[in-house]
């Protein structure tokens, strides 16, 4: 673990070390954030609420995906590029170190634009609830569980590579799994919703949240915490199974 | 740093730059994983998208802004189709060659960089552009149902060609700031987002307020995803394609500009 920390100490030095980018990304995927506010105000503005959502909710998952996006895809950013390590063959560095290549690989890159993501959602979410204190801590638990099932289905997405031996499964699986989680699942019915809750978790990243945020139902917040501890189970296991087929492609500088 | 004598020729241009489409679309078709992905990422996100704005239609008595739940399952089958196929950081992209100076490089060719950069991307979008296409027709036709109107969909098709082109033209032409300032990085979100909001790809612009809608109805994003959209939603509305015409050759002419003033600007800080 210490290693991992004093790893992850570096990726954030490196990532804090150009403050003006630093800002100027950060900036910029707020103002991106703030484009998805305004679509969903013009939206709901036209149509009333839908399916029992409304701007009010919608703004909470939002805050909920780009909170739990932010600490996934800005802090433990090289989760993203396990999939086409693992393809060209360029985990050789990290296997080589005497750690767990897991927790390194994790924390070996910190993303700046996806720290405004982070920011922004803490920001949407503090407008949102007027910070009370029971919604501010399930918000805090429920960031938590939904930040380590992305990670989860992302490791697991990145760790089939090594079984199907490439990566555009991946590839599609992190598109899916970021747009599909944008959305209330609740507008998806049939075969569709079921797969939301299934092959792409997208209702338990940031569906099931809101709901426990809103209304908590002790019943589904243990449910959703089992999930996740399914999830986070499945995807190291993966990994580790799949370590054993690894090919070095004798890349000794991207891992 | 000088650069060779540019071909000026209209014929040895159109030869050059068709050229450069035929061998960019033969890469895209020969990278399948590239396509597999881009075409399963459109299916993802125009199944949500109209998935969306179906529901919304039923709830609100079958149509909203005037679009019945049809017309808008084809409208983002289309808005979709026209974006998704494009490099999302073409501006990032070309800012990183100008920074590197890439493109300093490609000015030692007999041509101006920009006829080949152009052509290059138009081939590599085209064949993500039939293949979207192919699958929006039978999704929106599943999904929402028979085409409107036969004819408006006719237009649609070259407004869709055209919409690209456009986007292609209008990149090029924000990215010759970085002969400027030598960054171009993060310009391409902003531009992104404009083309989601201003430019209809999200959303009709009739569902826009109406103030912001008049605006966009001036700006050229509305020609990159509106226009064919809104013919493939079944309006009848040949202008359109004339106004896309029209900021063709604003846009064309502006990115020829920019990258000449830019080249320029670039010996000069050279020599």
């Amino acid at each position: 673990m210490r290693a991992a920390w004093i790893t992850f100490r570096f990726a954030m030095q490196e990532a804090l070390s150009n403050r003006l980018a630093l800002w100027i990304q950060m900036i910029v995927m707020i103002v991106n954030d703030l484009v998805w506010v305004l679509f969903w105000v013009i939206f709901f503005e036209k149509v009333g609420s839908l399916r029992g959502w409304d701007v009010d909710l919608v703004l909470l998952l939002l805050a909920v995906m780009t909170t739990s996006g932010g600490i996934v895809l800005g802090l433990f950013h090289n989760v993203r590029n396990i999939g086409s390590l693992v393809a060209d063959g360029g985990l050789d560095a990290a296997l080589a170190l005497p750690t767990n290549p897991l927790s390194h690989l994790l924390v070996r890159s910190v993303a700046p634009i996806n720290l405004g993501d982070l920011v922004f959602g803490i920001g949407l979410f503090v407008y949102v609830s007027r910070l009370e204190p029971l919604p501010t801590l399930l918000f805090a638990i429920c960031v938590v569980c939904s930040s380590i099932l992305l990670l989860s289905f992302l490791l697991l997405m990145g760790s089939m590579t090594f079984f199907v031996g490439r990566n555009e499964g991946g590839e599609l699986g992190f598109h899916a799994v970021l747009l599909f989680s944008s959305y209330p699942v609740d507008i998806f019915t049939g075969v569709f919703k079921v797969l939301l809750f299934t092959v792409v978790p997208a209702g338990f990243i940031t569906t099931v949240p809101v709901r426990l945020i809103d209304d908590f139902n002790p019943l589904l917040g243990l449910g959703f915490v089992a999930v996740t501890a399914a999830f986070a189970f499945v995807a190291i296991a993966t990994f580790h199974l799949g370590l054993r087929r690894y090919t070095s492609g004798a890349t000794w500088v991207r891992a | 740093m000088t650069a060779a004598a540019p071909v000026t020729s209209g014929l040895r241009i159109a030869w050059v730059g068709r050229r450069s489409m035929g061998v960019a679309i033969a890469r895209t078709f020969s990278a399948r994983g590239g396509l597999f992905v881009s075409g399963g990422f459109y299916l993802m996100v125009t199944a949500i998208l109209s998935e969306l704005w179906k529901t919304a239609a039923q709830a609100n008595g079958g149509a909203v802004a005037g679009y019945s739940a049809t017309a808008l399952v084809w409208y983002i089958a289309t808005s979709e189709s026209v974006t998704i196929p494009l490099p999302v950081k073409m501006i990032d992209d070309i800012g990183v060659d100008i920074a590197n100076d890439t493109i300093a490089i490609e000015m030692l060719r007999p041509i101006a960089p920009i006829v080949v950069r152009v052509a290059t991307e138009f081939g590599v979008v085209l064949p993500r552009l039939a293949m979207c296409a192919s699958l929006g027709f039978c999704f929106a036709w599943i999904s929402g149902g028979r085409p409107i109107s036969g004819p408006a969909l006719l237009l649609a098709a070259p407004s869709m060609v055209l919409a690209l082109l456009l986007n292609i033209c209008a990149q090029h032409f924000c990215a010759a700031a970085a002969f400027w300032v030598r960054d171009a990085k993060s310009a391409w979100f902003i531009y992104q987002k404009l083309v989601f909001v201003t430019g209809g790809m999200l959303l009709p612009l009739e569902v826009l307020p109406s103030a912001l809608a008049d605006i966009t109805r001036w700006l050229p994003f509305m020609t990159m995803a509106y226009a064919p959209a809104r013919l493939a939603s079944g309006h009848v509305e040949p202008e359109l394609l004339l106004i896309q015409l029209g900021w063709l050759v604003v846009l064309a002419a502006g990115a020829w500009w920019a990258f000449d003033r830019g080249q320029r600007h670039l010996i000069g800080g050279a020599s």
